[in-house]
């Protein structure tokens, strides 16, 4: 009851959770992808057939598949928080290595899906969706690599014991960038491979 | 002025200021030939001018960042310079090479030039800014080596800051990009894409770290924050410039034979160029407004306002007004470039070695700042050039868009040189501009020999 | 900016942005490197395409003229000339060679380089060879 009631205080002081930089740089991100978003909304309008035509080649259940593994490993690092609040490291360490996994899952699916499109004879300067195909899904997976990185070393220094339940600042912080690679996703997935 | 060696940076900036002059005479030169189309011809034509002009704006501020490396180097790593000897010899041994190599371009044919100075053997010459015959570029290998080492070294011996990493990565990183200076294929289009990779990594990638960091400490001097905070800023803004301005390379990806998926990645990534202009920008104010002390020095202080200020209009906005693929799809190439070209240049490097010089010149003339007799010619000198740049880039502009008007535009296109002389009233105004530009330089000039009989009271 | 954000956390960002964006520029330039032969018809760069690039070079055209939009813009773009002077060699080669040694009073006026006819030709075959360059539809018109 008491431990509940500290933990709210603590939480109204402390938003956002984690690291301002962290913050910083979230946003800094959603404005890159943003823009990527609009522009793609706005070359999608001057092109409809094409952009409708093209996307039917995308594997939408490569894409679906992906996203419910992204949203999966979403749940594992919320986990971890909760179990680095509550002191216990095992715990936290086994839901950071069960996110870092699943983002490898993702990682192994996305590069079949690309392998798929490459025999295809797909590439960045097909036409401009599949430019636009490429560069966001390119550039989307490489933030899942840095996010799998960044929640490694949070991983390593949980093993060490480096968090408490006092001071999970770095937990935090690698988990609210996690989210903002899956949330980047969910816009993503159906932008590009559904909306007709 | 701290240590002793400091001073080898003193003939750097006064070589720096001789060839700026010559720089602007050679701009008004070509100003003049813009509207008297035959002034000059055929001794000096007009892309032998722009050589001139634009080598001379390279090789100045060269010397500039050098100086101003020489000078704070040993400062922030609480050491003297490694080797005063060897900064004096590579002073000059480049100062020899350049003024040969201006000598070169104004004395003979360009052709003859290539020829004498063996250009068949390794083309390298007559690609825009890189016209220096390979000898010498060869020689500016050699000078930024020498010139590495010496900082380096010292770098290493003493503290290490963040100011002097930065600056030593960008320096580093201007040394490495030079080098593809050196690649030119038979294929024109491979030659152009690796041509940005000196150019545009150099002036937005690179030189923006060096500019950074010499800002940084200024800034450090002149206001007294704690360090800890400017250099935080620092690497958040040169980690934008670099997140953005990287892939912002393609926006020179556009037309000249490249995919077109650079028309979709240049103009996102270099739609965000401005970020960091804006960061550099809110943090000079922003810093100068916490100032833990009022240094006597104003107009160096002035100076970095104006650097953040100025860089932010010319390479910010003005970079971002034609970025866009749609939009530079007609403006590619025309007087919006050159509008753009010339204030981005004077905010962001002149002004910041100029700021630069105006703070340690008078370090190294044995008093903490100039009399405010000298120092207010100097801000005169200040607002008279950076007023002429504002008219300069907006008469520019102008003719840019009556340019891109006339001639990408509508059913009946003109042709250029009909153009040209439907736009000549812009060309004047510019020109005239330029001559208060001049006026500038020589009330800023001038303030190095006001007396005044103390330093201005702290 | 907040106590939180450490000097450690700027420095990360600065290295980590840096080389991640890096190494994305040199992947987009390998990818860049496999298209571009479909877009520059390499095949068709014969020597005398090749002599003419150098003496396009040698003789600082870019000082006065743009090719493909980059240089000076003193004078006419010239990555379209051969399509502007109608497809056709010898007007170019024409032009050149008629160039007043002294200028054109009161103009602006190319100068007379003293070229040789094979020297015409190499830079008329390079002039060519890049009208062929797909450069996306640039220039808008034919003025460039």
């Amino acid at each position: 009851m008491n431990d509940a009631a500290i933990d709210d205080v603590s939480l109204k002081e402390k938003y956002p959770p984690g690291d301002l930089a962290i913050w910083v740089f979230i946003y800094a991100e959603f404005l890159a992808f943003g823009i990527f978003f609009l522009a793609y909304a706005f070359a999608r309008s001057y092109n409809v057939e094409l952009f409708n035509a093209s996307q039917l080649h995308l594997d939408k259940r490569a894409g679906a598949l992906n996203t419910l593994i992204l949203i999966t490993g979403s749940y594992f690092v919320v986990r971890a928080v909760a179990a680095i609040r509550v002191n216990q490291s095992r715990a936290c360490v086994n839901w950071l290595l069960a996110a870092i996994f699943s983002g490898g899952l993702f990682l192994i699916v996305k590069i079949f899906e690309f392998h798929g499109e490459y025999v295809q004879g797909y590439s960045l300067s097909s036409n401009l969706f599949y430019t636009f195909y490429f560069s966001m899904t390119v550039f989307h997976f490489m933030h899942v690599i840095l996010g799998m990185v960044i929640l490694t070393a949070v991983m390593f220094k949980a093993r060490r014991g480096g968090y408490s339940a006092e001071d999970h600042r770095g937990v935090e912080t690698g988990a609210s960038y996690w989210h903002m690679v899956d949330m980047v996703w969910i816009i993503l997935f159906p932008l590009v491979y559904v909306i007709h | 002025m701290q240590y002793q060696s400091q001073a080898v940076a003193k003939p750097y900036f006064i070589a720096a200021l001789a060839m700026f002059a010559g720089q602007i005479i050679f701009g008004l030169i070509m100003g003049l030939q813009y509207v008297i189309g035959d002034f000059l011809f055929p001794e000096i034509p007009f892309n032998v001018a722009r050589m001139v002009h634009t080598n001379l704006l390279i090789v100045w501020l060269l010397f500039g960042f050098m100086g101003a490396a020489y000078y704070l180097v040993p400062e922030e790593s609480e050491t003297e310079l490694f080797s005063p000897k060897l900064a004096m010899a590579l002073f000059w041994i480049f100062l020899v090479a350049g003024v040969l190599t201006i000598v070169g371009y104004l004395a003979v044919p360009y052709a003859t030039l290539a020829k004498i100075t063996g250009n068949d053997i390794l083309p390298t010459m007559g690609r825009e800014f890189l016209e220096q015959p390979t000898i010498t570029k060869i020689g500016i290998v050699i000078v930024a080596l020498g010139f590495l080492f010496n900082i380096l070294m010292t770098v290493l011996k003493g503290r290490k800051t963040v100011i002097t990493s930065v600056l030593l990565i960008g320096l580093g990183g201007l040394a490495v990009f030079f080098l593809f200076s050196f690649y030119n294929p038979d294929n024109l289009v491979l030659d152009k894409y690796f041509w940005w990779w000196t150019v545009h990594l150099w002036v937005e990638g690179v030189w923006e770290l060096i500019l950074g960091s010499i800002l940084a400490f200024v800034l450090i001097k002149v206001t007294g924050v704690d360090r800890e905070v400017i250099e935080k800023w620092l690497y958040v803004i040169i980690a934008m410039t670099l997140i953005t301005g990287i892939i912002g390379t393609g926006h020179h990806y556009f037309w000249i034979g490249t995919p077109e998926y650079w028309q979709v990645l240049g103009s996102i990534f270099s739609a965000l160029e401005p970020i960091p202009f804006f960061m550099m920008a809110v943090f000079a104010f922003n810093m100068v407004n916490r100032r833990r002390r009022e240094h006597p020095n104003k107009v160096a202080t002035l100076w970095a306002l104006g650097t953040a200020v100025m860089s932010f209009l010319g390479a910010g906005v003005w970079g971002f007004m034609h970025t866009l693929a749609p939009v530079n799809y007609y403006t590619h190439g025309t007087q919006l470039t050159a509008a753009h070209a010339h204030m981005a240049f004077y905010g962001a490097y002149v002004m910041i070695v100029l700021c630069m010089i105006s703070y340690a010149m008078p370090m190294m003339r044995g008093r903490a700042a100039n009399s405010a007799k000298a120092q207010v010619v100097e801000m005169w000198g200040f607002w008279l050039m950076t007023i002429s740049i504002v008219l300069i880039t907006l008469f520019l502009t102008g003719a840019g868009i009556l340019q891109v008007y006339m001639q990408r535009m509508g059913d009946a296109p003109m042709s250029f040189m009909v153009v040209q002389d439907k736009i000549t009233l812009f060309y004047w105004l510019r020109e005239a501009a330029g001559v208060v530009f001049l006026i500038g330089l020589i009330t800023y000039f001038a303030s190095f020999f006001v007396g005044g009989d103390e330093a201005a009271s702290a | 900016m907040s106590e939180n954000f450490t000097k450690s956390m700027a420095r990360n960002m600065f290295y980590g942005g840096a080389v991640f964006f890096f190494l994305l520029f040199v992947g987009l330039t390998f990818d860049t490197m496999r298209e571009l032969p479909k877009r520059d018809h390499r095949e068709n760069i014969t020597p005398e395409v090749a002599q003419g690039k150098l003496l396009w070079e040698e003789n600082d055209c870019i000082g006065c003229h743009t090719l493909l939009g980059e240089g000076a813009y003193f004078a006419p773009e010239l990555g379209n000339v051969y399509t502007r002077f109608g497809k056709n060699k010898q007007a170019i080669m024409a032009f050149i060679k008629s160039r007043p040694v002294d200028g054109i009073e009161g103009r602006r006026s190319m100068p007379q380089f003293n070229f040789s006819d094979e020297q015409l030709n190499d830079i008329a075959e390079f002039l060519k060879w890049t009208s062929e360059i797909n450069s996306a539809g640039w220039p808008p018109n034919i003025q460039g």
